[in-house]
């Protein structure tokens, strides 16, 4: 699988159209249905070489977008999630300075 | 704001692309589907996904008290500090929220009416060109209804010509008749014309060699004969 080709799972007769924003591999179970006492093992059956973690990202990225930024009649929710996240980012990448603002010095 | 609370009723955005559909159903593969409403949310931002998964445990208060005891942690702890941009922040978030109370609706509507526009002629364009290839096709089935006709005429102007090949076979036929009857008539003539001459010649060399086998006393005899016999008949007269 090179740059720019489709998932290696992704058969076009089977699956239709290709939608960026799905996992077209076996399926397992979801992670919001996973018990806690199976999330380790849950947890081994993930792939964490690059191409996989880069894949998961832009499907994330692309459900993301699918729910709030393609809609026809979409509202500013993307752009306000866009913007709390810019925050947070610079929030922690700043947090070293923040951190010297403290009032207390025990907590 | 009113717009995200008209939206999170329609949980339509949800069954926008689960996994399953793409195995059980092809007939619903094949159509990508683009969700007319985004995802519900809360408060202009927060997923309602997100609000809906504490219910089970904790009922309808649950989300507000996990933001509060969060917030409450990171405040006491100071994991978040509150330092002089704390301040620009809160001024911020009221900014938006006024902006958004204020001016949401209208703006929403105005885009709402320029996206029905650019779909509306989108969707035009679309019916036109049906329709245009639509009146091609109705085209292209008279042409071939014509076609069919224009076999009826080959059929016609091949029986024509046949028509006239057979008057030209006739007239040459009939031209051949005449040709040879011409000629048989004309041997017709000359045998004819043969024989009255052939005939005059006889008769004449006859008559010149009785005359030559007639003597003069002969001649006499019959001579006075004739005249007696004419003078027979003048008395029987």
């Amino acid at each position: 699988m090179g740059f720019g080709d489709y998932p290696k799972e992704y058969n076009p007769s089977v699956h239709g159209r290709y939608d960026p924003s799905v996992y077209y591999g076996p399926k397992d179970t979801a992670f919001g249905d996973v018990k806690l006492s199976d999330l380790g093992s849950w947890l081994s059956r993930r792939k964490y070489s690059p191409p996989a973690i880069t894949a998961a990202i832009s499907r994330a990225w692309w459900r993301w977008q699918m729910k709030y930024v393609q809609p026809k009649r979409t509202g500013m929710a993307p752009l306000y999630h866009l913007l709390i996240g810019a925050m947070t980012f610079s929030y922690a990448i700043n947090y070293k300075r923040i951190k010297n603002h403290r009032h207390r010095k025990y907590h | 704001m009113s717009r995200f609370m008209i939206h999170k009723g329609q949980l339509t955005a949800f069954s926008y692309f689960r996994p399953q559909m793409f195995s059980t159903n092809l007939l619903v593969t094949k159509k990508s589907i683009r969700p007319e409403y985004p995802s519900p949310v809360r408060h202009g931002f927060v997923p309602e996904k997100w609000c809906t998964v504490f219910y089970p445990k904790t009922g309808v208060t649950g989300p507000y008290i996990f933001a509060t005891g969060l917030s409450a942690y990171l405040l006491s702890k100071e994991i978040y500090v509150i330092d002089h941009d704390f301040y620009n922040g809160v001024s911020l978030i009221i900014l938006f929220i006024v902006l958004h109370k204020k001016y949401g609706a209208d703006f929403a509507k105005f885009l709402d009416k320029h996206i029905d526009a650019y779909e509306n002629n989108l969707e035009s364009s679309k019916k036109d060109k049906i329709k245009e290839f639509q009146e091609l096709i109705e085209h292209e089935k008279k042409e071939q209804w014509r076609t069919e006709g224009q076999k009826m005429i080959i059929d016609i102007k091949k029986d024509n010509i046949n028509l006239q090949l057979e008057a030209a076979y006739r007239a040459r036929l009939s031209s051949v008749y005449e040709a040879v009857k011409g000629r048989l008539d004309y041997q017709v003539q000359l045998q004819k014309i043969e024989r009255k001459l052939a005939q005059k010649y006889m008769v004449q060399w006859i008559v010149e060699n009785v005359k030559k086998a007639f003597t003069p006393e002969q001649e006499k005899i019959v001579l006075s004969r004739s005249i007696s016999d004419l003078q027979k008949l003048v008395s029987e007269i």
